[in-house]
């Protein structure tokens, strides 16, 4: 079944333009979309979260066409790249933020925030507040935050870009991990060519504000896109040698 | 090779002397006023009801005016601070316009607008606002002066908050009216406080058009200078000190609850 749905959508922002013909991901599937920097990728993502509407096409999650919904009715969570935690509230009161606000009541609330705190082995800092916090704690708490209203769809805008390479392998490992427990459907944007073969199930490319193509990991190795990236591997290993 | 260590002292001996400077600039006329005053006539005038009326209509009005800019100023400056739109330039060039016209000129918008013979006079009569020589006249003057004070400083809090705070509360489930209600709100009260506690100070110390506007009834700030054309220096600066005590009070008491 298809989870995501973007058909001849185009958006403009501050002068620049984004353009997806077609744009499909299944249920459960892992999208990872690579692409430069000012491609368009964070654009995308909001695009689909509803903060920015298209001009042209439509936008659907789980079959339904929600391209004049506001973000709010779409059931789909954002992990930005800077994480935006509350910095009033604490870790408990992010994560059930999203549930406090449709209504249900603190404790049951907190119950839930409680056991994905567990899951996320965070709940030693439950009480504290984001200033607080490493970049490991709180892109768990950003993850946490927003699994917590059970979306229909994860959308992560370059969730690993603030940590250092150790905490990035960790992170990259646990949100396997944290994936296959919870089987959520995701579009994972990033500039980082390791980040996404390791997590995703497909590759997507983006250039220019378009979006080049989807392919299997392996199939996405033998397209030229991926040649600036393995030169890159290649230069930097010669450069050593 | 120069020595940096020279070289900073040298910076600090100017940066503190030209503080020092101004910080004198601003005590000395301070207690001038506080030396100026006469402890006797401030007995009586604590006790003379014309005082006492003057400094509860200048207090009534300048907090009316206040809460009612707050609740116009929050709007306008969230919009200033999150939205782009063609002439927004120019908007902002408008509430800034109080800051940069001269207080009697001021005045003459005020009455040009909303005085009885004014543009929209008519209408606002229709509806009992009167503001020649009224309450309700001192409110708006009041208001009116203070905008650029409390929307900018409140422009300043949102911008520092960003968007994406409420882009992550709006995907979670929050409407806008939420979102700005348990995000933006909170984390900008104290810019709004102080964007409030200035439009206050700025309403208080208005003089010059309430002159043109609404002379009647007295503020403090038309009272002294009464006093100061009639009874002399000494007077004015007695009635000025008890004025200055209240308004610091006020003042400081504030501020110490927008630094908690």
């Amino acid at each position: 079944m298809t989870m995501i749905l973007l058909e001849n959508v185009s958006v403009k922002l501050e002068g620049f333009e984004l353009n997806i013909d077609k744009l499909e991901v299944g249920e459960g599937e892992y999208l990872a979309v690579l692409g430069g920097s000012g491609v368009g990728k964070t654009l995308l993502l909001y695009t689909i979260a509803g903060l920015i509407k298209p001009y042209a096409g439509r936008v659907y999650i789980g079959s339904i066409d929600v391209t004049d919904y506001p973000p709010e009715k779409r059931k789909v969570s954002l992990v930005p790249q800077d994480y935006a935690l509350f910095p009033h509230m604490t870790v408990i009161d992010n994560i059930s933020y999203g549930l406090r606000i449709r209504g249900v009541p603190r404790s049951v609330a907190y119950e839930k925030a409680k056991y994905l705190a567990r899951l996320l082995r965070i709940e030693e800092i439950l009480d504290r507040k984001p200033d607080t916090l490493s970049g490991g704690e709180k892109q768990r708490v950003a993850l946490a935050r927003a699994l917590a209203v059970d979306p229909k769809v994860m959308l992560l805008d370059e969730p690993f870009n603030a940590l250092d390479p150790e905490l990035q392998m960790e992170g990259l490992k646990f949100l396997k991990s944290l994936r296959s427990k919870l089987e959520f459907t995701a579009i994972h944007v990033t500039h980082n060519i390791m980040e996404a073969l390791f997590i995703s199930d497909k590759v997507g490319y983006m250039a220019k504000g378009k979006l080049v193509g989807v392919f299997g990991r392996e199939e996405f190795l033998q397209t030229k896109y991926s040649e600036p990236y393995v030169d890159l591997v290649e230069n930097l290993y010669r450069e050593l040698k | 090779m120069k020595n940096p260590a020279v070289k900073a002292s040298t910076f600090e001996y100017i940066t503190i002397s030209l503080s020092a400077l101004l910080l004198f600039f601003i005590i000395a006329p301070l207690v001038s006023l506080f030396m100026e005053a006469n402890p006797s006539i401030s007995v009586e005038m604590i006790r003379n009801q014309e005082v006492i009326n003057a400094i509860e209509v200048s207090l009534e009005a300048s907090i009316l005016s206040v809460t009612i800019l707050t609740v116009m100023g929050v709007p306008l400056a969230y919009i200033l601070a999150r939205r782009d739109f063609p002439g927004k330039q120019l908007v902002e060039a408008f509430v800034d316009l109080p800051l940069v016209m001269p207080h009697a000129v001021a005045g003459i918008m005020i009455l040009a607008a909303f005085g009885s013979r004014g543009l929209l006079g008519g209408y606002l009569q229709d509806l009992g606002l009167i503001i020649e020589d009224n309450f309700k006249g001192i409110v708006i003057v009041m208001a009116f002066v203070s905008i650029p004070l409390l929307v900018d400083t409140v422009k300043v809090g949102f911008q520092l908050i960003g968007s994406s705070l409420e882009s992550v509360a709006r995907t979670l489930g929050a409407s806008e009216w939420k979102a700005f209600t348990t995000i933006t709100l909170p984390l900008s009260f104290k810019h709004i406080l102080a964007g409030a506690l200035l439009g206050w100070a700025r309403g208080l110390s208005e003089v010059g058009a309430l002159l043109v506007v609404a002379y009647y009834p007295k503020t403090v700030n038309i009272l002294i200078l009464e006093y100061l054309s009639v009874y002399g220096l000494k007077y004015a600066a007695t009635l000025s000190a008890i004025y200055a005590l209240i308004v610091l009070s006020i003042f400081i008491a504030l501020r110490k609850v927008a630094s908690k």
